[in-house]
């Protein structure tokens, strides 16, 4: 019992610590403009769907005049707007009125989206990388894109992943030594990390028939586990909806299991801790790893998961049982669990806390210095835009943190944005209960 | 109502799928299957059609009677006597026997799905859903005959009541197609026996299995043999059961060709016809999918897809014209010829099949030619080689800059052939809808509300799915039917079905004695 009594204060006094080392205005860490957006999205449903369908739909949009007749179609299904939007309304009734609505929602639109994407090419984003680097923040980098239907989509996807690999690598052998974030006691950790995604390197994905989209993708992240080996980059396949889970496992383990990837190069997984299959699927992770036998440490990245509401609609539209847990304290609970057991695996395994949510961090870094081990045994990921703040906190306490980061043009980033914004305004959310001013005490209570 | 429908199955889960296959197994090892004419709980004939696997047609699935006009006949006479007993049981008797049928369906569901996948080429999810279906309709016309025996409220006024029933009108002729081999036949059948009738059914020459199977589900439930008769045939059994005099109802799915002959068919009144006959008729469609300039292409794209292909496009909720604004042309035909290339063209027993073979050698040579007629007129923008091996198989097929007139726009094709037609504006794509006869479904793509509306009105067809995909109806969700040549009735999965079955009977009471009201 006293055991339990003292981690439990133990994740307060990291919490604490944590909480303090984020920067003053963390409290409310939107930034002006979306802020008041989101707030008023926050406040009524309706006004976020319709804020959500503008984001949705800017890209596709031809002209300003096009995009506020969007608009007014949107919020003409808001009941009660406040004054600000109804002003906006009568706008939508000129011609001029239209032009200058939809060139106020652009901007808007963007400035929402370059908060969540680093920049439209990894080129492009060198720069904010190479800045978080030398704050001690190191970056995944995500390729945005449309929708891989065709085969030549899924080609174009793997070659901007390859070039990402080598851009990034090429510019990473310059950068300052930073050995928080450059070897953890199993040895030397990649600089450069990717994240890709399985149903973007293959049109072929079907729930049904998982090896189909296996065996399509592999011809395509085969090359790409080899520029990541001859670059030392990390290579990490993203989990995606249970649709596509099968085939992900299955392509992740039969590539690493090949001869010619048992010295590297660094690769990881995802495990979703929503997933009420998540315990079974980590058993099976830590198995198949094991029987691997490779060289270097798997890497798995523990997260929420981002899929909810598709996972939840589509289970309820064909008569399933979801396959999430549906109230965020039995998932929580999962989390810690999952945690638990992930730093019992180790060295088997490199775990990441991908999580937004304090009490999970702080849980996670006090069961490892608890249970004996180092600080840099365990790595901590965050969302750009979501999570910069923390991000710095962690960075400040010496910790190993990483920053997801998307890449791509606006255009095709909407998808991803627009889940991100879901997330971030859901009443369950962590950064919601924060910015509403939660104490402490509270958010870092056992769920 | 509180119906909910069936779950499918989960098949993106490994357990799942090794049970269907372990079935398919257990089938193949009985094959082929003997399907008798079934009348008044006599077996007749077994011999006069066969019934082969579209995917090697060399394997016999069943044999089955050739059902004739003597054989109809007899079913009809049979099915008067099962009437007198059938439709006197309450509403409620009637309706526990169906939900039976429903559970025996269920308990079989994995031999069912096999059982399709052999006899019709359905790749399994589209066969899992076609058994959830039929399932589904037994379930909620049993709801719906229980409810519809209280009768609609009417106005009451003193000294008076008034009641309104809904009687069953007799002998239900039941003339399904192949192409959703369980769920059809289980639909009309099931609405016929919900609303008190006996029925006649006489599948189609290519299915005659599945139908056997429900047959004997729904006897085991409780369906006396006389009011459920089975007579597999051609179509002289089918003509032979619309002349029938002794029948009241004809439910008919299946071509316009065959549904319009029926319809004249039945309008003859002989004098030893007692009655007019009724006509419930789902007849074909020429779907087009409008696709706005603003439309998710990432999304429009695979649903497209969807609709055109799944099970080589042999629904009739399938669409066969895209009405694309031109500003997003370019982009969607070239997405959609990448996509179509992708498409996995195979056995529908393989789980990664999404285009399985054709159901006949005939379907093959009339896709073929609108094929064609595609390239003569217009272009094809994807040409994939034939599939090798023997089974009908069709290549899936995009066309594009085809003249207004030319018949791939507007006639049904019933395969895996998509002609993509490019328009002004929206009003123009609407006007296109709108000069075509038949109007069974219809798609949108568009992310304006204002444009949502705007086709909403304008739009004739019986089912308008906007921002998904055309097919897949679900009972009680999306009721299902066409308007104009596409079909008449109300919709099949929906309320009001059951009256088709019916006829309505008013009963007023004078309540008044000397005076005084004796209630």
């Amino acid at each position: 019992m006293s055991v339990q009594v003292d981690f439990e204060a133990e994740i307060r006094r990291v919490g604490q610590a944590l909480a303090d080392a984020m920067p003053t205005h963390a409290r409310n860490p939107l930034e002006a403009v979306d802020r008041k957006a989101m707030e008023l999205a926050e406040r009524d449903e309706r006004l976020q769907a319709a804020l959500l369908r503008l984001v949705d739909v800017t890209p596709a949009c031809r002209s300003l005049e096009d995009l506020a007749g969007h608009l007014k179609g949107y919020l003409d299904e808001v009941g009660e707007r406040p004054p600000s939007l109804d002003a906006a309304m009568r706008a939508a009734h000129t011609k001029a009125g239209r032009v200058a609505l939809g060139a106020a929602a652009t901007a808007g639109v963007r400035h929402m989206a370059h908060r969540f994407i680093v920049g439209e090419s990894p080129r492009d984003a060198l720069r904010a990388i190479e800045r978080s680097w030398a704050e001690g923040i190191g970056t995944s980098l995500d390729l945005l894109g449309e929708a891989t239907v065709t085969q030549a989509e899924a080609d174009r996807y793997a070659e901007r992943c390859a070039d990402a690999i080598a851009t990034l690598a090429r510019a990473a052998a310059h950068w300052p030594e930073r050995p928080a974030l450059e070897r953890d006691s199993l040895g030397p950790i990649p600089r450069t990390n990717l994240s890709v995604k399985v149903t973007a390197l293959t049109p072929l994905i079907r729930p049904e028939a998982p090896h189909v989209g296996r065996e399509d993708a592999a011809r395509r992240l085969r090359p790409l586990l080899r520029a990541a080996r001859e670059a030392r980059a990390h290579l990490h396949v993203d989990m995606e909806s249970v649709d596509a889970l099968e085939t992900t496992e299955d392509l992740f383990f039969s590539l690493l299991e090949e001869d010619e990837f048992r010295a590297g190069p660094s690769a990881g997984i995802v495990l979703q801790a929503y997933l009420r299959e998540s315990p079974v699927q980590l058993e099976r992770i830590l198995d198949r790893a094991r029987r691997a036998q490779r060289e270097v440490a798997l890497v798995v990245r523990l997260v929420k998961g981002a899929y909810w509401d598709h996972e939840v609609v589509e289970a309820r539209q064909q008569g399933w049982r979801p396959p999430v847990f549906e109230s965020k304290a039995d998932c929580d609970r999962n989390y810690e669990r999952l945690t638990r057991r992930l730093l019992d695996a180790r060295p088997l395994v490199r775990l990441l806390i991908a999580s937004h949510n304090l009490r999970s961090i702080s849980h996670a870094i006090a069961l490892n210095r608890l249970s004996g081990g180092e600080d840099r045994d365990l790595e901590l990921q965050v969302l750009r835009g979501l999570g910069d703040d923390l991000a710095r906190a962690l960075a400040r306490s010496g910790l190993r943190v990483r920053t997801y980061a998307p890449v791509g043009d606006l255009m095709a980033g909407m998808a991803y944005l627009v889940r991100r914004l879901l997330e971030n305004t859901a009443n369950e959310s962590f950064l919601h209960d924060w910015r509403g001013g939660a104490p402490l005490e509270e958010l870092l209570a056992p769920p | 109502m509180s119906f909910r429908n069936e779950p499918t199955l989960e098949l993106r889960r490994a357990p799942a799928r090794q049970s269907l296959l372990a079935a398919l197994d257990a089938l193949d090892a009985r094959l082929p299957l003997s399907v008798p004419v079934l009348v008044g709980g006599g077996r007749g004939r077994v011999e006069g059609i066969e019934s082969t696997d579209p995917g090697r047609p060399s394997r016999l699935v069943a044999r089955a009677g050739g059902g004739t006009s003597e054989d109809a006949l007899a079913a009809v006479e049979a099915a008067r006597r099962g009437f007198r007993d059938w439709g006197r049981r309450p509403a409620s008797e009637r309706a526990e026997v169906l939900r039976a049928g429903a559970a025996g369906l269920r308990e079989r569901r994995l031999e069912l799905a096999a059982l399709q996948v052999r006899e019709c080429a359905k790749p399994w999810a589209e066969a899992d859903a076609d058994v959830c279906e039929a399932i589904d309709f037994l379930e909620y016309y049993a709801q719906g005959a229980a409810e519809l025996e209280s009768g609609p409220e009417l106005v009451q006024a003193p000294g008076e009541r008034n009641l309104m029933r809904h009687a069953p009108r007799g002998v239900v002729a039941v003339i399904p197609p192949w192409n959703f081999p369980l769920a059809i036949p289980t639909g009309m059948t099931a609405a016929a026996l919900a609303a008190g009738n006996a029925a006649v059914l006489k599948p189609a020459e290519q299915s005659p299995a599945s139908a056997l199977m429900l047959i004997e589900v729904l006897h085991a439930a409780g369906v006396p043999a006389d009011a459920l008769a089975l007579v597999p045939g051609l179509g002289d059994a089918g003509a032979a059961l619309v002349r029938h005099p002794g029948v009241h109802v004809i439910a008919f799915t299946g071509s316009s060709r065959v549904g319009l002959e029926i319809v004249r068919t039945a309008a003859q009144t002989p004098d030893e016809q007692g009655h007019v006959k009724r006509v419930v008729a789902e007849m074909g469609g020429k779907n087009c999918a409008i696709v706005d300039e603003d439309a998710d292409l990432d999304d429009a794209v695979p649903a497209l897809l969807r609709s055109a292909f799944a099970y080589a496009g042999q629904k009739c909720s399938a669409v066969s014209r895209v009405l694309c604004h031109e500003a997003v042309a370019g982009t969607l035909i070239e997405r959609l010829a990448g996509a179509t290339e992708a498409l996995i063209v195979g056995q529908a027993e393989d789980f990664a099949t999404q285009v399985p073979p054709l159901i006949e050698q005939e379907a093959q040579e009339r896709v073929s030619g609108y094929s064609h007629l595609a390239a003569e007129h217009g272009r094809l923008v994807v040409q994939r080689d034939e599939p090798p091996g023997e089974g009908w198989f069709a290549a899936p097929t995009i066309a594009a800059d085809l003249p207004r007139d030319s018949p791939v726009l507007h006639e049904e094709i019933f395969g895996p052939l998509l002609a993509v037609d490019v328009v002004a504006d929206i009003e123009a794509a609407c006007d296109a809808v709108d000069a075509l006869p038949l109007a069974l479904t219809g798609g949108l793509f568009s992310r304006n509300p204002a444009t949502v509306e705007r086709v909403i009105a304008r739009s004739p067809v019986g089912n308008l799915y906007i921002n998904r995909a055309t097919t897949g109806a679900m009972v009680g969700r999306q009721p299902f039917g066409g308007n104009r040549r596409s079909g008449i009735g109300s919709k099949a999965g929906g309320p009001g079905y059951l009256l088709q079955f019916t006829e309505p009977r008013v009963v007023t009471e004078n309540t008044v004695r000397h005076g005084l009201v004796v209630e």
